[in-house]
């Protein structure tokens, strides 16, 4: 597949008059896994809120499957990009199962119905992020790290080729993030999904992207694959800690970070 | 028990609820022949004209003035609920209502225009100053918001009060009677006022129940699953205005039944609105419905005015939810 899911040119975004994000230019192709790293404050959030309208360019362009993303409408724009946000917390009694019932709401129209397909796909979704055995639990009673993998749920059902993820693992256990990181990766391999993960996790998201991009006061600093991007000198200045040093993972051979205090 | 059933039970309650509230009062017309005979259309013997004249001319607006401004009440509660994302969000404590009365207080103390469009124009004021302050912020800080809301509505309340000090002794009374909310003394036209915007209104909102839904669980999440959340927030809060401005210019100022019947609803079918729109306009609808029997017979010969009974309800209900919550 040539064509791009996710075409970025140029992008300038910010809020209150001053720039957050200067001149970013990429692209996601169908069935790749990029990872987003940088310091805190770095634009990460503010780029996903750019690719997803939540934030008015500045100037620029943003393509979703080859249309400008100004082009397209609300529910359109739903079928092609899902978006797992940060965890806000839910203030209402749905079940995780009515909660994540509702990622097909973009299919559908506004009187109908859920129908076989939507159930099938939630059933999925919720096997996929292990929550089967909380499906009826309220959402209001769930820990962060399960309300996180809810979420993760619920875009996962939405069934858009591109998947846009806001730090997914940041409250998850060791065990749910790896598992995570390989339903990515099975998602992007298997699907021919396009996804695009914001991370703090260095160690994970160079074992499972397939690209990795460093931010850094809202300019790409690095893009490529792990092995060239994860650069010991790019990293120690980026985050501002010289004790941070590139390994390579004994068992797969793919870069990773160990501090050295 | 399944949610459908539990709506059909619920409905069942409303028309047993209805007909009571029907045959009894002051005049009873508890005989059943004879309630059958009177509500056929057409010529009446001399002996059931007294009957029929309470029935057509009092009693049957009478109700259905109160089940359409419970119905009117709980819509704006749950559709304020889910745009605040907070329980405890409900046209009063937004000030909308206030607003509302505050335009009808107005128009009745200089007697220039309609009461309806005044209340109207008043309660709009209000939405319209809180979504301007909302302007193009999606997650916008919502508990500041509501603060706004009920900032201005104790402004407006003050404005009403000042104003209300203005009328003789005698208008006074009737006024502060009327704002106390009482569905005594109105006729046919105010109930094909509400009764239009209630069915309308529940309509319109049970059209967007998914988005609700979304809306309800989190602003940026709607959004990305493809609702105009501005569009959903300002539509929202205009419609509970307008709901919430009929219903104090027919009815003064009715507490509680907008935040009590939304957490009923939700406690009985679950937070999904496709079931919790209905079961909250059945609820409502019984909540004034049964207030008003009971501010027309609790104390005999005279008549409570329905906002007390509203109050006093409500005022149990909460603390009997806090318990429940420890």
């Amino acid at each position: 597949m040539n064509k791009h899911a996710l075409q970025v040119r140029q992008i300038c975004a910010g809020y209150d008059g001053s720039d957050v994000l200067h001149q970013i230019t990429f692209a996601l192709k169908a069935g790749e896994v990029l990872a987003v790293v940088g310091p805190n404050g770095s634009g990460k959030s503010t780029l996903l809120k750019a690719l997803t309208g939540l934030l008015t360019l500045r100037s620029g362009e943003v393509e979703i499957g080859g249309d400008p993303l100004t082009s397209l409408s609300a529910a359109e724009r739903a079928r092609r990009c899902a978006v797992q946000p940060q965890t806000e917390a839910p203030a209402f009694d749905y079940t995780v199962e009515q909660f994540v019932l509702l990622g097909s709401h973009p299919h559908r129209a506004l009187l109908a119905p859920s129908r076989k397909s939507d159930w099938r796909a939630t059933t999925k979704a919720l096997a996929e992020a292990d929550l089967i055995s909380l499906a009826q639990r309220s959402v209001c009673s769930l820990s962060t790290g399960e309300w996180q993998r809810t979420l993760l749920a619920r875009a996962v059902a939405q069934n858009a080729p591109i998947l846009l993820l806001d730090e997914p693992v940041a409250h998850l256990d060791p065990g749910h993030r790896f598992s995570v990181h390989v339903l990515l990766r099975r998602l992007a391999r298997d699907q021919n999904r396009a996804v695009l993960c914001v991370s703090h996790d260095l160690n994970l998201a160079a074992e499972f992207c397939d690209r990795l991009m460093i931010l850094s006061e809202g300019k790409i600093r690095v893009l490529g694959p792990p092995e060239e991007a994860l650069s010991e000198g790019v990293l120690q200045e980026v985050f501002h800690c010289p004790s941070l040093r590139v390994t390579s993972n004994p068992f797969t051979g793919r870069p990773g970070t160990v501090f050295a205090p | 028990m399944s949610t459908a059933l539990r709506l059909i039970l619920l409905v069942t309650a409303t028309l047993i609820l209805i007909i009571t509230a029907v045959c009894y009062g002051p005049t009873a017309l508890l005989d059943l022949p004879r309630l059958i005979e009177l509500l056929r259309l057409g010529p009446i013997t001399p002996d059931l004209e007294r009957a029929s004249l309470v029935l057509w001319e009092l009693r049957l607006p009478r109700i259905l003035l109160a089940a359409a401004a419970g119905a009117n009440l709980a819509l704006g509660g749950l559709l304020l609920q889910a745009i605040f994302r907070n329980p405890l969000a409900e046209p009063y404590l937004l000030g909308l209502s206030s607003g509302g009365a505050l335009g009808a207080v107005l128009a009745l103390a200089t007697g220039l225009i309609a009461v309806t469009w005044s209340a109207l124009a008043g309660s709009l004021a209000i939405a319209a100053i809180v979504m301007l302050l909302g302007r193009r912020r999606i997650a916008a800080d919502l508990p500041s918001l509501l603060l706004v809301g009920v900032a201005l509505g104790a402004l407006a309340q003050a404005f009403t009060t000042a104003l209300i000090l203005r009328f003789d002794p005698g208008a006074l009374r009737s006024i502060l009677f009327w704002l106390m909310g009482s569905f005594a003394g109105r006729g046919w036209p105010e109930v094909w006022l509400l009764l239009p915007a209630a069915l309308c209104g529940s309509c319109l909102i049970f059209l967007l129940h998914r988005p609700l839904d979304l809306l309800a669980l989190g602003g940026e999440g709607a959004h990305h699953l493809g609702v105009r959340v501005m569009w959903l927030q300002g539509g929202g809060i205009a419609l509970a205005a307008i709901l919430a401005a009929l219903t104090v210019a027919t009815c003064g100022t009715i507490g509680f039944v907008g935040l009590m019947a939304p957490h009923m609803a939700r406690k009985l079918v679950g937070a999904p609105h496709g079931a919790s729109i209905p079961a909250s306009v059945l609820i409502g609808v019984i909540l004034t419905v049964g207030s008003d029997l009971a501010a027309r017979t609790i104390l005999a010969g005279t008549e409570l005015p329905v906002g007390i009974v509203t109050g006093a309800l409500g005022c149990v209900f909460f603390l009997a939810l806090l318990r429940q919550k420890r």
